[in-house]
């Protein structure tokens, strides 16, 4: 309680403020407009952070993640389509609220709810980070290695409908992750000869061009040439019987969101789906009648335990060192670049870094509140700006940021190889997600598997020696047969 | 990467096949790229090449079940997006324009500069986007280009090519 008090005091000085205020106000610009997410803004914003001390860095960073949970509401709600894939569950009853003239209440039970399932979802952090990293201590490099073994299946799995697209996205990112110079040995790895991949593929460019590039390389493909629809919107408010059909919707939305996002493999959709399933169930009285044709409770219980569940996604990035979510994986980029490694060692050697950080999250939360509840006009205007101009300056934006990483030319023709690779994924279906997380989980799962051994001596039985590792291989082959599984019971109740 | 269906292909081919064999073939090569690198470094535990072993051991097979989903007639659902109409059918002439727009830039950015260059780009990419008014897309590319060079070299200290335009900026 004290470290977090102490947190408070560092994230409440005004340079780290103004850090929070970017970081919230650049994420709700990202979240609202199509075409670029979190994940990419804060890989840009990698190198021009880098003078930048860690703390405001990532205070920064953590704004931009819960902003965009917050944009991402206002965009499926006024647009006639889903926006983020976080907030597609929102547009389902979101939309059709506000086409019968109740806009400002989605919009206000969206941001309300966001503020309540962040808040409370921040306070179970505090409570969940100390409890994990207290049994994490005695984690071992087999421990490790098996830990990203289930992020790795569970993430590729869960995000696709089928297993062998997802796998094949993990796939690309451990390949992209083995390129350059091995870490133990000083070997050249798949260099192809070329000096300028001795350091490997740098994540900036890797997820620039997955997300943007692969972006505007799809849009161009299939560019809706109609203009989009975009619901007017005056003040989000709300009555007294919203209210009352909100919050527990709220309460409900953040239970199912915390916990999945603290999964590998968790993410937002699946909590926001089981929220809209579960209000949709316990829908009574008037919400019945609603319930597709724009029930409240619809987008309250969905926005909550979307906006939980980056909040639990905090827990094993921070104690443990594992993404569990493409952000969390950039993020993760980001402590390594500051020549930190998030885990157990984080909360004893940089306290002050981290409960910083989390207190900024209640700041931040806050911050968006009063940025998203009467400034929604403004941001609903964003949604105007014409695509040509808005993908173009998409892809100026990612040539700069890539460029600026070395002044290399070579870095550019990469971003555009990695581009018709994020375009061919988005054409097949292939979740961007498990490439992001594997290029920067593989390197690690690599030197915990390779310490791991040497401490065996050769022996790989070592890699099952604890309970824990055997528990979490385990855990990995349910995530690979579950997909199984499923299709047996479909098969068999049909 | 996989190109339109030109109609001369055999009736089993697919696009994705393209992606699904680009998976195998990826494989193979971290095999055999990697086959080069010694393994005399590490005498106790694993050398440089056992970890690459794995993973391209993994993507062959994860290749081949690709495959095997593809011509068995399994399919992807194309990601949804709040721009993108998923029935309308590709249009490879914009890609291509877009992908050249983007090389192009890639091409004249040392000689030119950042300001000129990315002009040219915002500029080309919004016209192949469909932009509508040619000489709004000109404007806004030069202002985009003229404040982001200032933001970002004076401002930032980000190194970006000052080209042609050397001692004018």
């Amino acid at each position: 309680m004290q470290l977090l008090l102490d947190g408070f005091a560092a994230a409440l000085t005004p340079v780290n403020l103004m850090y929070a205020l970017i970081g919230v106000t650049l994420g709700t610009l990202v979240g609202v407009l199509p075409g670029i997410g979190p994940a990419m803004t804060v890989a840009l914003l990698l190198p021009i952070t880098f003078t930048v001390p860690p703390a405001s860095a990532f205070i920064m960073f953590a704004g931009i993640y819960y902003g965009g949970m917050y944009g991402g509401s206002t965009t499926s709600i006024l647009l006639n389509t889903p926006g983020e894939s976080s907030s597609m569950i929102t547009a389902l009853e979101g939309n059709k609220m506000a086409r019968r003239g109740r806009a400002a209440q989605a919009l206000a039970t969206a941001a309300i709810g966001s503020f309540v399932a962040g808040t409370i979802a921040t306070a179970l952090l505090v409570v969940a980070a100390p409890a994990v990293v207290s049994f994490a201590i005695s984690f071992g490099p087999a421990d490790y290695f098996a830990l990203a073994i289930l992020a790795f299946t569970a993430v590729s799995s869960v995000l696709s409908r089928s297993v062998v697209r997802g796998l094949a996205s993990l796939g690309f990112g451990l390949v992209i992750g083995l390129i350059g110079i091995d870490q133990q040995t000083g070997q050249a790895r798949l260099t192809l000869g070329l000096r300028q991949l001795l350091d490997g593929v740098d994540v900036v460019i890797v997820a620039v061009g997955l997300f943007a590039l692969g972006e505007a390389l799809y849009v161009a493909s299939r560019l809706r040439h109609a203009a989009p629809e975009v619901v007017p919107v005056g003040r989000a408010w709300m009555g007294r019987s919203d209210w009352g059909r909100s919050w527990r919707p709220w309460l409900r939305g953040t239970a199912l969101g915390f916990p999945f996002g603290a999964l590998p493999g968790g993410g937002a959709e699946i909590p926001t789906f089981l929220s809209y399933a579960a209000e949709k169930r316990l829908a009574r009285g008037v919400a019945r009648e609603e319930y597709g044709k724009g029930a409240i409770e619809g987008v309250a219980g969905p926005e909550a335990a979307n906006n939980a569940s980056a909040a639990g996604t905090l827990v094993p990035l921070l104690t443990l060192g594992l993404p569990t979510s493409a952000t969390a994986a950039i993020m993760l980029a980001a402590f390594q670049q500051y020549g930190l490694q998030p885990g157990p060692q984080l909360f004893d050697h940089n306290p002050a870094l981290v409960w910083g950080m989390i207190a900024s999250l209640f700041i931040g939360n806050a911050m968006l509140l009063v940025l998203n509840l009467p400034l929604a006009p403004l941001w609903a205007r964003l949604l105007l700006i014409p695509r040509p101009y808005l993908y173009a300056g998409i892809v100026v934006f990612a040539a700069l940021g890539v460029y600026a990483l070395k002044a290399s030319v070579v870095d550019l023709v990469v971003l555009f190889v990695l581009g018709l690779l994020g375009f061919a994924m988005r054409r097949f279906g292939l979740p961007v997600a498990p490439a992001v997380i594997g290029m920067i989980l593989g390197p690690m799962a690599e030197i915990q598997l390779r310490r791991a051994l040497a401490i065996g001596a050769g022996d790989v039985s070592v890699l099952v020696e604890s309970w824990v590792s055997v528990v979490l291989l385990l855990l990995s082959g349910v995530a690979l047969l579950t997909p199984l599984f499923r299709r047996l019971w479909a098969r068999r109740a049909a | 990467m996989p190109s339109a269906d030109s109609g001369k292909r055999p009736r089993w081919w697919r696009p994705e096949l393209g992606l699904a064999l680009v998976v195998l073939g990826l494989g193979v090569f971290v095999v055999v790229g990697t086959l080069d690198v010694s393994a005399a470094a590490s005498q106790l535990g694993l050398g440089p090449r056992f970890f690459p072993m794995l993973v391209g051991g993994a993507m062959v097979l994860i290749g081949l079940f690709y495959v095997a989903d593809v011509l068995r007639g399994g399919r992807g659902d194309p990601e949804e997006s709040e721009d993108v109409d998923p029935d309308a059918p590709a249009d490879w002439r914009s890609v291509g324009l877009v992908s050249g727009v983007f090389l192009g830039f890639a091409a004249v950015l040392d000689l030119l500069g950042w300001i000129i260059s990315a002009s040219l780009l915002f500029f080309g990419l919004s016209v192949v986007l469909g932009a509508a008014h040619r000489l709004r897309a000109a404007g806004i590319a030069v202002i985009l280009a003229v404040t982001t060079y200032l933001l970002f070299v004076k401002g930032l200290g980000v190194t970006l090519p000052a080209g042609v335009l050397r001692g004018v900026i």
